[in-house]
């Protein structure tokens, strides 16, 4: 007995050491089937919420990019509402006369609706930039119209953007006429308010009245004929004094111009487009 | 002996659970995952019961067994090292040293210190990456996989050894 248990003692490591192997060792074998060994493994309920623990420290980890993506996301769905909104508007819009007017003259023509995306009216040569380029169709010298009126011609193209050269441009010189007696003048703007431009060289037996309307003669590839400019709004003498130069009230608030279309091709009877030479 | 036991039982936990969180996620180039719960026999005393050891090692084992899928692997290599351990211990500790000796590099010297852990980590990585290659067997990969896995584990053991002695 007391052989048996030095033995025990002497041995004890080597009996312990083969019992454990013997159990890891059944354990790999046996387990391996998956179904028995869920007990054994990450299935294991404890194990299960250790492992959940991990991942939400590392989710907590992630959270500023994921912040930072929720922002971008935010910003994007929010400039899409402005966008739908803004287009629910116009759907829902009740056009004015001017406007169906408008449509209706510039039907034939291949229109381009684009969006100003940069603007000024407080310069004396402003400039407007459009969302749309060669890519989309716009080429030099084509007329720019909103809803209200003419903008401008577009004189310098980009694959995606535009400058249009609008009215109030001391280098925009658009030919016009008195939609009553067809006289016809150049619309000029050399700075001022944005609302009023003039027109030179009404000859002095022209009998004109406040508040006639002025249109676009046609005299150009720009614009078709009749496209509304604006309003007489006063009669002066011209500098030299041998002709009339009128006041024009502009139809078009360049200050809030947001929707533009570009249109080609307008009557191609006289090709004498008054066009800027240089810009800047 | 109570104490010692605390000490033990957190020295596991520490030890599983720097394994199961980080180390199991490492899998560099594809191969090496290091496995620095070898690191708890290098720090069983000299006087250290060797059942006790073995009991120890076996648990240990089998707890990162069971977070990582390996079904027994580890246990069986661990308790394989922890029997390798204190015959090793025993002709390498220096003949001064005092009974209950924790082997470190002041205890035992550089050298007899990092050829100990060499030893303890090779026998652990070959017995486990023999054992879990039974179910798939590819002599390349699995040297590949022991080489890399007991390069890297090596590198951290003695990193982390040399933060928590000191020099």
């Amino acid at each position: 007995m007391r052989s048996l248990l030095e033995r025990i003692e002497q041995w004890g490591h080597w009996i312990v050491f083969l019992l454990l192997e013997v159990a890891s060792l059944v354990l790999l074998f046996r387990f391996s089937a998956y179904q028995a060994s869920v007990w054994f493994t990450q299935a294991n309920a404890l194990v299960g919420q250790v492992l959940e623990w991990e991942s939400g420290i590392i989710a907590y980890a992630h959270l500023g990019e994921l912040n930072q993506q929720l922002t971008e996301t935010n910003l994007e769905l929010q400039q899409e509402v402005d966008v739908l909104r803004h287009q629910l508007a116009v759907l829902e819009h009740d056009s004015s006369y001017t406007e169906r007017l408008l449509a209706r003259q510039i039907a034939d023509c291949r229109r381009i609706p684009a969006q100003v995306i940069n603007n000024s009216v407080r310069d004396r040569d402003n400039l407007i930039t459009i969302n749309r380029g060669t890519l989309d169709g716009v080429r030099n010298e084509m007329g720019v119209l909103c809803g209200t009126g003419i903008v401008g011609i577009v004189c310098q193209t980009g694959d995606h953007y535009a400058i249009v050269l609008p009215v109030l441009n001391s280098n925009s010189s658009i030919s016009c006429r008195l939609k009553s007696t067809e006289y016809f003048g150049y619309l000029k703007w050399n700075g001022g308010s944005p609302l009023r431009a003039f027109i030179d060289d009404i000859p002095r037996h022209a009998k004109v009245r406040k508040g006639e309307l002025v249109e676009t003669s046609g005299y150009s590839s720009v614009f078709p004929a009749g496209i509304f400019v604006g309003r007489v709004k006063r009669v002066l003498n011209s500098d030299d004094g041998l002709s009339y130069k009128l006041e024009i009230q502009l139809s078009t608030d360049f200050a809030r111009l947001r929707d533009v279309v570009v249109i080609e091709g307008g009557l191609n009877t006289l090709n004498t487009v008054e066009t800027p030479k240089t810009l800047k | 002996m109570l104490l010692i036991f605390l000490k033990r039982l957190l020295q596991m936990l520490g030890l599983m659970a720097l394994q199961v969180l980080v180390c199991n996620h490492i899998h560099l180039f594809g191969y090496a995952t290091p496995m620095l719960y070898v690191l708890f026999l290098a720090y069983l005393p000299l006087n250290a019961n060797r059942i006790g050891s073995l009991l120890w090692a076996f648990v240990l084992g089998l707890s990162v067994d069971i977070f990582s899928n390996t079904f027994g692997a580890a246990a069986a290599a661990l308790t394989f090292a922890a029997f390798v351990q204190w015959p090793l211990l025993q002709a390498w500790a220096p003949k001064e040293s005092v009974e209950d000796m924790v082997p470190t590099y002041q205890t035992m010297g550089v050298w007899n210190h990092i050829r100990y852990l060499a030893v303890l980590a090779t026998v652990h990585h070959l017995v486990f990456y023999l054992l879990e290659s039974f179910s798939y067997f590819h002599w390349e990969s699995l040297l590949i996989s022991v080489g890399s896995s007991l390069l890297l584990s090596l590198v951290l053991m003695l990193t982390i050894d040399s933060l928590r002695h000191g020099k």
